[in-house]
C-alpha cells in the first residue's frame, strides 16, 4: 500500500463506490495518476456536472438535466399512456425496447415494510395529480416482479382505479431464450396466469 | 489461499440441506445477496448467495423473497458467521397469493419472525408458525384474522402473552373481557383494571381463547368481529413494541398504507 497521501485519499474515495474493493480502488488510482492532466480534469468536471446539473423532473420525477425532462416534453409521445416504474434506470430499460412511446412516472422506490418505506416516501401524490388531470387513459404498473413491487402495484391500482383510468400490470414469466425445464415454480405460475390468447 | 485451494476447502466442508423460511435479503456488492433465513433445527442463519441478483441466477431465482418456504443447501466455514448458500429451491412463495392485497403483510410477518428468532438457536415452533402462516397467505382466511392469530402465537411463544383465563389481580374468570397492560400488569378484569392498559372486549378474549386451541389450518372457523380486531391490533402492537423494545417498521408502513388507501392491505 502506498503512503503517498493524495493517492491514499483518492483510493479511499474510489473505494466508496459500489462494487469497488481495496485492490480495484488502488488500481484505478494508479491508472488516473498515469493519465494526462487533461483526462483527470475531464473526469472531475464530469462528476461535478452530474452533481450540479442533474435534477429530478418536476413532472415525472425521472432524472434529467433540463426540467421538464425529454420524455415529458417530447411531442411524439402518447401522453394518454403512463408507465409507472420504481427507479430512473427502469426507464432506460424500457426505452431500450424502442417500443413504448408513452410517458413515464418514477416512484423513486417501492413500498417496503421491512425497510420502513411507506407511501409518503414515494412520489405517489404527483402520480395521482397527473392521472387526475384527465389526459391519461391507461396506467401501466411496471414495478419489479417481487413482493415489494407487487405490493406497490396493488396499492397503486386501488388508488388509481377510482380515477376512471385503465390500470394494467406488466407481464411476468419465463425469460426469452431460456428453457422451461429450468424455470422455478413461481415463475411458471406467473407465466401461466399471464398467458394470452393466440 | 488460491482459487483452487478455496474451492477444495469449500468442497471439504459438509453441505447441510434443510427446509427454511426466507426472512429478508440485503444487497452485497454488485451481484450478491446476504440472505437471512429461519431453519427448524438450527435457528436463524445468515448466508451469502453469490450471483443472486443476476436475472440469470438459476440457483436462487424466485426463492429469495420474504416468507418464501424453501429447500436450501449451505455450508458453514470455521470462524465465519456468514454461511455460503449453494442453492435455494422455492417450495411455496407468497407471490402465489391470489389476493395481492395480502402481500403488504408478507414483510410484516417476516420482520416479526426476524426480530423474535435468535441466531443459531433452534426454535421449531416459531418455524412451524411462520411456515403455516406463509401457507395460509395464499388461502381465503381474512388477512386481519391471520395477522392477529400470528401475533398472538408469536407473543405466546416468546412467553409474553399473559394468561386470559383469570384476572391477574382477583383470580376470577373475566367473563366480560378486561384490560391488558403491556407494561407488565398482565390481564385484569374490568373491575380490577380501572383505566390502566388497553381494553379487550369479551369477543376479543373469545378469539384469543379459540386461537389458543385452534391449529392454523382451522382458523377459518374462528370468528373475529371488527371491533375485536381493532382492540387486538392495538394491544398486540403495544406488546410487541414492549417486548422488542422498538416499534416494528413494517407495522408503521402498514398503518400508513391503510390510512392512505383503505383496503389496499386487507381483504
Amino acid at each position: 500500500m502506498t503512503r503517498v497521501e493524495p493517492l491514499v485519499r483518492l483510493t479511499g474515495e474510489l473505494q466508496k463506490l459500489p462494487g469497488i474493493g481495496a485492490k480495484s480502488a488502488q488500481r484505478l488510482a494508479f491508472h488516473l495518476l498515469k493519465q494526462p492532466r487533461g483526462e483527470a480534469d475531464q473526469l472531475c468536471e464530469a462528476i461535478r456536472d452530474v452533481k450540479e446539473r442533474v435534477v429530478y423532473c418536476s413532472v415525472c420525477s425521472n432524472i434529467t438535466d433540463c426540467d421538464p425532462c425529454f420524455y415529458c416534453t417530447d411531442a411524439g409521445r402518447d401522453r394518454r399512456l403512463l408507465c409507472v416504474v420504481e427507479d430512473p434506470h427502469n426507464v432506460a430499460a424500457i426505452e431500450k425496447t424502442g417500443d413504448f412511446k408513452g410517458a413515464y412516472h418514477v416512484l423513486m422506490g417501492a413500498l417496503s415494510p421491512l425497510k420502513g418505506v411507506g407511501p409518503d416516501d414515494l412520489r405517489i401524490a404527483g402520480l395521482l395529480r397527473r392521472v387526475g388531470g384527465g389526459e391519461v387513459t391507461e396506467v401501466i404498473l411496471a414495478t419489479n416482479p417481487n413482493v415489494e413491487g407487487e405490493a406497490t402495484a396493488i396499492y397503486l391500482a386501488k388508488l388509481l382505479k377510482p380515477l376512471g383510468v385503465r390500470v394494467s400490470r406488466i407481464a411476468m414469466g419465463v425469460p426469452v431464450g431460456s428453457d422451461l425445464e429450468y424455470a422455478d415454480e413461481i415463475t411458471m405460475l406467473k407465466a401461466m396466469e399471464g398467458r394470452r390468447e393466440m | 489461499m488460491s482459487r483452487g485451494g478455496a474451492a477444495h476447502f469449500a468442497l471439504a466442508m459438509p453441505v447441510l440441506t434443510t427446509d427454511a423460511l426466507i426472512l429478508r435479503t440485503y444487497h452485497l456488492g454488485e451481484a450478491d445477496r446476504i440472505v437471512v433465513f429461519l431453519t427448524p433445527g438450527r435457528g436463524k442463519k445468515r448466508g451469502v448467495a453469490n450471483g443472486a441478483r443476476s436475472p440469470r441466477s438459476r440457483r436462487f431465482a424466485g426463492g429469495l423473497e420474504p416468507l418464501t418456504a424453501v429447500r436450501l443447501a449451505y455450508y458453514e466455514r470455521e470462524h465465519r458467521d456468514l454461511v455460503r448458500l449453494r442453492y435455494v429451491e422455492p417450495v411455496r412463495s407468497p407471490m402465489s397469493a391470489r389476493d395481492g392485497g395480502r402481500l403488504g403483510y408478507v414483510e410484516y410477518f417476516a420482520e416479526i419472525l426476524d426480530e423474535c428468532a435468535q441466531e443459531a438457536e433452534p426454535n421449531a415452533p416459531l418455524f412451524r408458525l411462520g411456515s403455516a402462516v406463509g401457507a395460509l397467505l395464499a388461502g381465503e382466511i381474512p388477512i386481519a384474522r391471520l395477522a392477529r392469530y400470528f401475533e398472538y402465537w408469536v407473543l405466546r411463544l416468546q412467553g409474553v402473552y399473559p394468561s386470559l383465563n383469570v384476572c391477574g389481580r382477583c383470580g376470577r374468570r373475566p367473563e366480560r373481557g378486561g384490560r391488558i397492560d403491556a407494561a407488565g400488569g398482565g390481564f385484569r378484569c374490568g373491575a380490577c383494571a380501572g383505566d390502566r392498559g388497553l381494553p379487550l372486549s369479551a369477543e376479543a378474549v373469545r378469539f384469543l381463547r379459540d386461537a389458543a386451541a385452534t391449529p392454523p389450518d382451522a382458523l377459518a372457523q374462528v370468528g373475529l368481529p371488527p371491533r375485536a380486531d381493532q382492540e387486538l391490533d392495538r394491544a398486540h402492537g403495544r406488546l410487541l413494541a414492549m417486548h422488542l423494545e422498538k416499534e416494528l417498521r413494517a407495522a408503521r408502513v402498514l398503518r400508513a398504507m391503510a390510512r392512505t388507501s383503505p383496503g389496499a392491505t386487507s381483504s
